[in-house]
């Protein structure tokens, strides 16, 4: 599995830490159903999942990864704090 | 009182020589992170380049030289190797010393290319990678930035803590290549 | 048929041609009481010991592919009992028990070799955690022993008890622990759940499930609808998948486990060893072959292969620990995958559907859990109460903050 970092180029899986599927977090301050949807439950798709890496042995950014949990194959991978940016 | 005297990372143990490469260490007069803030970005460094020795480097890329060097270290964030940049104001960048917390090492000789090959994962070949071109990778387990300085000179920059562990590594690699 | 020394002389005497198949290949009925969906490990003992311990038998397992063609072919065989959180203990001190007279309930011979697991530790902190495992471990009835460097070095001379970054300061032992031939344990009970009356369906992948009223009616199948009063999901791998079917999401991350073999060598480990600061564990087969692993390749992953960085990873581990294993020859490398729940423990619970209940999340305990998982699993399906054993084992716990977390981690799914 190879990740094509923005910054760097594509780089070998060993270069990269996986965080998990990138989810919202939920808004409520008080502890309940969507904190704990949040923090356990996941769709764990077999196919396209949005993920969070982190190009740890090369330039230290998160980036947002689709990949598919079947083929290993990677789509489209973006710097998460510029995709952030982006969304405001 | 016992005056103690400041030794360099790798003071005792370098420079070594194996066939056709070389190791030695670098001593900068001082390493400090660059991390320009938003306004500088978004007018292309303008401001920040006229108080900088050098260009503020692209990615994977280097400028300057020997003694006054710019090196990109990640997204937003550049090394100067090299005396502290005093010009540099609040409204240009963050900046902080890092200057013993990293150990540079340079590389160099006809089969500097053909020992780092068996060391990191990326491409270091001159048509690949040219002088002024810097990567972040591995060498073995160690993150690193190297560095294309000279036609066959390369410098690498670990953690402090790594430099003797880039030592071995390099040296088994200097063994390796030179046995051939 | 029972296998005897008898039949064994018989049949071969006779040029073998009156073995039989082991089990039918019968056609889906269009009701069952119960139905299992998949049969692996887990599943098969399931219908098992429903069949034996309760009487039912009107009962089908439902396999998308071949019986035992999951999980239960694909681990490294060690079957143990050295847990020490409650909920854990308790089930896995069970199962260890009924793996013990396996071969006589089941006739078959699945081959279990109680020869002992080391795990070793390597500091003055990881003595004494593994002390505390250990003494958990004889508090529910099993046996461990901690053995110093001069005993251990005495045992597994071929350590490397020189190595100044991975010392060895100890291990701890559990004698009752050991391997068992994964693949007989999936016929054993695939055979003796048919004996009984139990319709095992190869070639049936489900690709829905009925609900009518908020209780389960029955499945769609690639081999047509089938109507059932209970429904058991037993699907490791894709524990996701099917539990979505009835609208539901699990607390389950799929992630991939690596493992090895080497060619066939003479007997040289007579036990199972597990390093403590390397991701590596390894014994020996009956043919053999050193069969060694390590951790997750940590990225969740359905594609039952694993990466090249684990692979190094492994056998850098294997040479700190043990240099004489270098030589030896890769044979096959492949890829399990692992239902990783956040608190690295499983779940065996009813759900919020009527007639629908969940067995899945074992992580990378699954295989010496067959046994312990099918009784329990089958106690709740039959009598709609939790079994002793596996009380703790329920989907809601996460919420509640009542954790079953052996390693300490934390209850976070990238950390197991």
């Amino acid at each position: 599995m190879r990740i094509n970092c923005p910054l760097c180029g594509e780089r070998d899986l060993r270069e990269f830490y996986f965080k998990g599927t990138k989810l919202a977090c939920p808004d409520s301050e008080e502890w309940g159903a969507d904190w704990d949807d949040y923090l356990h439950n996941r769709d764990n798709p077999a196919g396209v999942s949005q993920e969070l890496w982190q190009h740890v042995a090369g330039c230290g950014v998160w980036l947002i990864v689709m990949r598919d949990t079947v083929s290993h194959v990677i789509g489209r991978v973006a710097v998460a704090k510029d995709e952030v940016r982006d969304a405001g | 009182m016992v005056e103690l005297t400041a030794n360099s990372p790798l003071d005792l143990w370098l420079p070594i020589s194996l066939g056709h490469c070389d190791i030695s260490e670098i001593i900068p007069q001082g390493i400090t992170s660059i991390s320009p803030f938003k306004a500088n970005k978004n007018n292309n460094y303008t401001e920040l380049n006229a108080v900088l020795p050098h260009k503020y480097p692209n990615a994977n890329r280097a400028t300057g030289k020997d003694g006054n060097r710019l090196i990109w270290m990640s997204h937003d964030t550049a090394f100067l190797i090299g005396p502290a940049p005093e010009k540099i104001t609040a409204k240009h960048a963050a900046i902080v010393d890092q200057s013993d917390g990293w150990v540079i090492v340079r590389v160099a000789g006809d089969d500097s290319e053909k020992v780092l090959a068996r060391l990191t994962p990326i491409d270091v070949r001159a048509h690949h990678f040219k002088r002024g071109y810097t990567a972040r990778s591995m060498i073995n387990h160690l993150n690193v930035s190297i560095t294309r300085v000279g036609a066959n000179a390369f410098d690498l920059m670990v953690m402090r803590s790594f430099a003797r562990t880039l030592v071995e590594d390099l040296t088994e690699a200097m063994k390796t290549v030179a046995a051939r | 048929m029972r296998f005897s020394g008898w039949q064994v002389i018989k049949q071969g005497l006779t040029g073998n041609k009156g073995w039989k198949p082991q089990w039918r290949k019968p056609e889906p009925k269009p009701e069952y009481d119960i139905i299992i969906i998949g049969g692996g490990g887990h599943g098969l003992s399931t219908a098992y010991y429903l069949a034996k311990e309760h009487g039912l038998t009107n009962i089908a397992v439902l396999e998308k592919g071949y019986l035992g063609g999951g999980n239960i072919g694909r681990n490294t065989t060690v079957v143990r009992a050295d847990y020490s959180q409650p909920g854990n203990s308790e089930f896995y001190s069970y199962s260890l028990k009924l793996w013990e007279t396996l071969e006589n309930e089941l006739n078959y011979n699945i081959m279990h070799s109680q020869r002992g697991t080391y795990r070793l530790f390597h500091s003055d902190g990881q003595r004494d955690g593994f002390a505390r495992v250990g003494n958990a471990m004889i508090n529910q009835g099993d046996d461990a022993i901690l053995f110093g460097r001069d005993e251990l070095r005495k045992r597994l001379p071929y350590l490397d008890f020189g190595n100044t970054r991975f010392p060895i300061f100890g291990a701890l032992y559990h004698p009752r622990g050991g391997t068992a031939r994964h693949d007989a344990v999936a016929w054993g009970y695939a055979r003796g759940a048919d004996q009984r009356g139990v319709d095992l369906i190869e070639n049936c992948e489900v690709t829905g499930i009925d609900i009518e009223n908020g209780a389960v009616c029955g499945v769609q199948t690639t081999r047509g609808a089938i109507r059932a009063k209970k429904l058991g999901i037993v699907v490791a791998g894709r524990s996701s998948q099917v539990a979505a079917m009835a609208g539901m999401r699990l607390p389950i991350e799929s992630h991939i486990l690596q493992a090895f073999v080497t060619e066939g060598l003479k007997p040289v480990i007579d036990t199972v060893i597990s390093f403590g600061m390397g991701h590596f564990y390894i014994s020996q087969s009956d043919k053999g072959g050193l069969v060694f692993g390590g951790d997750l390749d940590y990225y969740p992953s359905y594609a039952q292969r694993g990466n090249l960085p684990r692979a190094e990873h492994v056998a850098e581990a294997a040479m700190a620990l043990m240099p004489m294993i270098g030589k030896a020859k890769l044979l096959r490398s492949w890829g399990g995958i692992m239902d990783m729940t956040p608190d690295g423990s499983p779940i065996i619970d009813k759900t919020h559907i009527d007639g629908l209940f969940l067995n899945a999340g074992w992580c990378y305990g699954g295989f010496k859990a067959v046994p312990g998982s099918g009784f329990s699993f089958a106690h709740l399906l039959a009598t709609g109460n939790h079994h002793a054993p596996a009380a703790k084992y329920r989907l809601n716990r996460f919420n509640a903050g009542d954790l079953i977390d052996e390693e300490g981690t934390g209850s976070q799914h990238n950390l197991h």
